[in-house]
């Protein structure tokens, strides 16, 4: 009788938390199925549409990027990042999110409740709770903040700048390629001189955040 | 090899270039190329002596560079930038790339002021120390990098608003002196400088270096440093993969001298790993500190268009003898989000106010505060345990209610502190009192550990520190030191000049011993 009130335990929570994750139409290298739902949640929480940016979380595509950073990072680092997607994740399946229904994970949760879970890890009086919370919240605005509309609505996006070639790059290689691929000769050299005009407002942006590139 | 004639003559070795494992020999071979180790290099091939620089990451060119601040530290810092300390929990970087962190710092050049040079050689036995022994030093680096006060043209109104505001409080403020050429300003120096301006250490020293007929391994990690007795032979490791750190190819060079300048949170773990060299004083690794940093952002009624101007341009030494140094900042927004309160809607209206916002920052000169660098049982990466000492809490409170009372008399409206526990915005600057007068834990404070020192201190006595005042190591005849780890203490303001003034007099000392 207890195995079997176990062995329904597990099912129970297996399905609670691990099944019934809508398929991503994008492959993640290093996302899981169920942290990219999340990550789209919580950005979607955290930076809702309208305000003084239009964009919402959810358009940003938060999952594909963090993906490309965990792909990047040393797997100490991926490993750390899938913990805490996890755990915020799951948490309030221990600890109740507010109102009817707030024992369930995070991605079931109605927005209202998913935002009354986040102020809980951001408010709490434990400094390690709030510290997964910054976690979080950091990695969502990266997410947020390297989308060009974003960096447009916020008049910070990049400026084009006519990168000079100075005499170092005559033998600096792109990361991973080889010298023979350097393209620039003696006469592409022109370091920087001290009467260069500074960058202003006017300042053309970088082709990659200007208004047509997104 | 390319095609270009000026690159002939250039020894520098890239990952795509290595076939095999492979052995070097040298008169002197130096480990990093951030400002201490590249500064080295340079001083000993001038002198005619075979060099070999060893980096672990790769060279960097702007192609390379990434805008947006998150993917930038995933590929240019140790950890992905998600390194911390363990006791007081403080986000703390260092950077794997050619030049090291001059790649990715916002240039700052200050020399150590006269009272903190003079505390050294007291209270550590450092007799030619002092800033009279080290201006000649300081002055040989300033004048090959260029380093003078940034200009009021590229300052753009966020380092000027700091500026009027210490005038209207009769703070004393200055331009800040960095390592840049034709700068236009675009506050990008935190991801590289894609103008090319910043005189960072790839295109300067090690370029110089270079052209001198140095010998530059990049993408390679070293691992063991080779000794025998009082003397040390060379160093081994591996030929890493770049980004993802996979060891390739296995190396060794044989040299009469090591330098070690992998920085102050590597070199005491490539002496731990290599057997516990050094350390018959039982210094190695211990005495760290950082110059723990907080900022606060102020919200102007008018645009200051933050992203615009100097990265770091202005500064106030006027509480310097108290502790902590006031300074501007700009980085790519993301870093800045981490320091704004709120979620949801709230959040992100507040990021709507940066167009209308400064940050700025200050760096405390934390001495009391004091922690340890430990090898890790696996991988090469340092584990850090520090602890900021409560009244290094109230020093840091203390700038921050500084940095408020500047932002208000610049015309702020509103100041956001960044604590844990205390008003999430402030409107008046007897709202901002409470800074001074109520007490905070430590973990109620967002830090930044931007400098660290001291893991391998410089001391007379051998007893008590690893080091001597040339940096050769007390245990070895032949093992220098040559990063901001041989500090005694802290320098109390951006310690780049003076790690290189250093590096200068050691690679003399070297050059004049060999």
């Amino acid at each position: 009788m207890t195995g079997l009130f176990v062995a329904a335990l597990i099912a129970w929570l297996f399905t609670r938390a691990l099944l019934g994750y809508p398929k991503p139409t994008t492959h993640y290298r290093r996302l899981l199925r169920g942290e990219a739902a999340f990550v789209e949640a919580a950005c979607g929480v955290m930076f809702p549409a309208g305000g003084a940016i239009p964009l919402a979380g959810t358009e940003v595509g938060a999952a594909p990027y963090l993906d490309r950073m965990m792909d990047a990072s040393k797997p100490r680092i991926r490993a750390l990042m899938h913990s805490l997607f996890f755990l915020v994740e799951h948490a309030s399946l221990v600890f109740r999110g507010p109102g009817r229904g707030g024992r369930r994970r995070f991605t079931r949760l109605d927005p209202e409740q998913q935002l009354g879970v986040l102020r809980g890890w951001e408010t709490s009086s434990f400094f390690a709770r709030r510290l997964v919370f910054v976690s979080l919240r950091s990695l969502l605005a990266m997410a947020y903040l390297q989308h060009p509309s974003v960096l447009r609505e916020l008049g910070i996006a990049p400026m084009a700048i006519d990168t000079s070639v100075c005499e170092a790059d005559l033998w600096m290689p792109r990361v991973g390629a080889d010298p023979s691929t350097i393209p620039w000769s003696v006469s592409d050299v022109n370091t920087p001189r001290d009467d260069v005009e500074p960058l202003n407002l006017d300042s053309p942006l970088h082709p990659d955040y200007a208004e047509d590139s997104s | 090899m390319t095609s270009n004639p000026v690159h002939q003559g250039i020894d520098l070795r890239v990952f795509a270039r290595y076939r095999g494992d492979f052995t070097e020999e040298a008169d002197v071979v130096v480990v990093g190329s951030g400002p201490g180790g590249a500064v080295v290099a340079h001083g000993l091939v001038e002198k005619g002596l075979r060099v070999v620089l060893v980096e672990e990451g790769p060279p960097i060119p702007p192609a390379d560079f990434e805008f947006d601040g998150g993917m930038s530290m995933a590929r240019t810092m140790r950890e992905g930038g998600l390194r911390t300390t363990r006791g007081t929990v403080m986000p703390t970087m260092q950077a794997i790339a050619l030049g090291g962190g001059s790649l990715v710092n916002s240039a700052i050049c200050v020399r150590a002021p006269e009272f903190v040079l003079d505390r050294w050689s007291r209270d550590y036995e450092l007799n030619k120390t002092t800033r009279t022994e080290l201006d000649p030093h300081y002055d040989a680096v300033g004048a090959f990098l260029g380093i003078s006060p940034t200009p009021e043209d590229v300052q753009g109104a966020r380092n000027l608003l700091f500026r009027d505001g210490c005038d209207a409080l009769g703070y004393s403020s200055e331009p800040i002196a960095r390592n840049v050429r034709g700068c236009r300003g675009s506050g990008e120096c935190f991801t590289g400088c894609r103008s090319r301006a910043k005189q960072s250490m790839d295109i300067s020293y090690v370029h110089e270096a270079l052209e001198a007929g140095a010998c530059v391994l990049t993408s390679a990690r070293v691992e063991n440093v080779l000794a025998s007795g009082h003397r040390v032979s060379g160093v081994e490791g591996h030929v890493v993969e770049p980004f993802t750190g996979r060891p390739r190819y296995r190396f060794r060079v044989n040299a009469k001298v090591v330098v070690l300048a992998a920085g102050c949170m590597a070199t005491p773990v490539l002496l731990q790993k290599s057997g516990g060299l050094a350390n018959r004083s039982g210094q190695v690794g211990e005495n760290l500190r950082f110059h723990p940093g907080v900022a606060a952002m102020g919200t102007f009624p008018d645009r200051v268009d933050p992203q615009f101007g100097a990265t770091q341009g202005y500064q106030s030494l006027e509480f310097i003898k108290r502790g902590f140094k006031l300074e501007t900042l700009w980085a790519p927004p993301t870093i800045f989000a981490v320091r704004l309160p709120g979620s949801g809607m709230a959040f992100k209206e507040r990021l709507g106010d940066l167009p209308y916002s400064a940050v700025w920052d200050a760096i405390g000169s934390c001495n009391r505060s004091v922690g340890r660098v430990r090898a890790r049982f696996r991988g090469n990466d340092p584990k850090l345990s520090w602890k900021l000492h409560p009244e290094d809490v109230g020093l840091l409170m203390e700038a921050l209610y500084r940095l408020a009372e500047i932002f208000f008399a610049a015309g702020a409206h509103t100041v956001l502190p960044g604590v844990s526990g205390l008003p999430e915005e402030m409107h008046t600057l007897e709202a901002a009192d409470v800074l001074r007068t109520h007490e905070v834990p430590a973990s109620s404070l967002v830090l930044g550990g931007n400098h660290a020192f001291c893991s391998t201190r410089m001391h007379g006595d051998p007893r008590r520190g690893v080091v001597d005042e040339s940096g050769r190591c007390h245990d070895f005849e032949n093992l220098y030191v040559a990063d901001t780890g041989i500090f005694p203490e802290c320098p109390s303001v951006n310690p780049m000049w003076t790690g290189m003034a250093l590096a200068h007099r050691t690679a003399g000392c070297i050059a004049d011993r060999i």
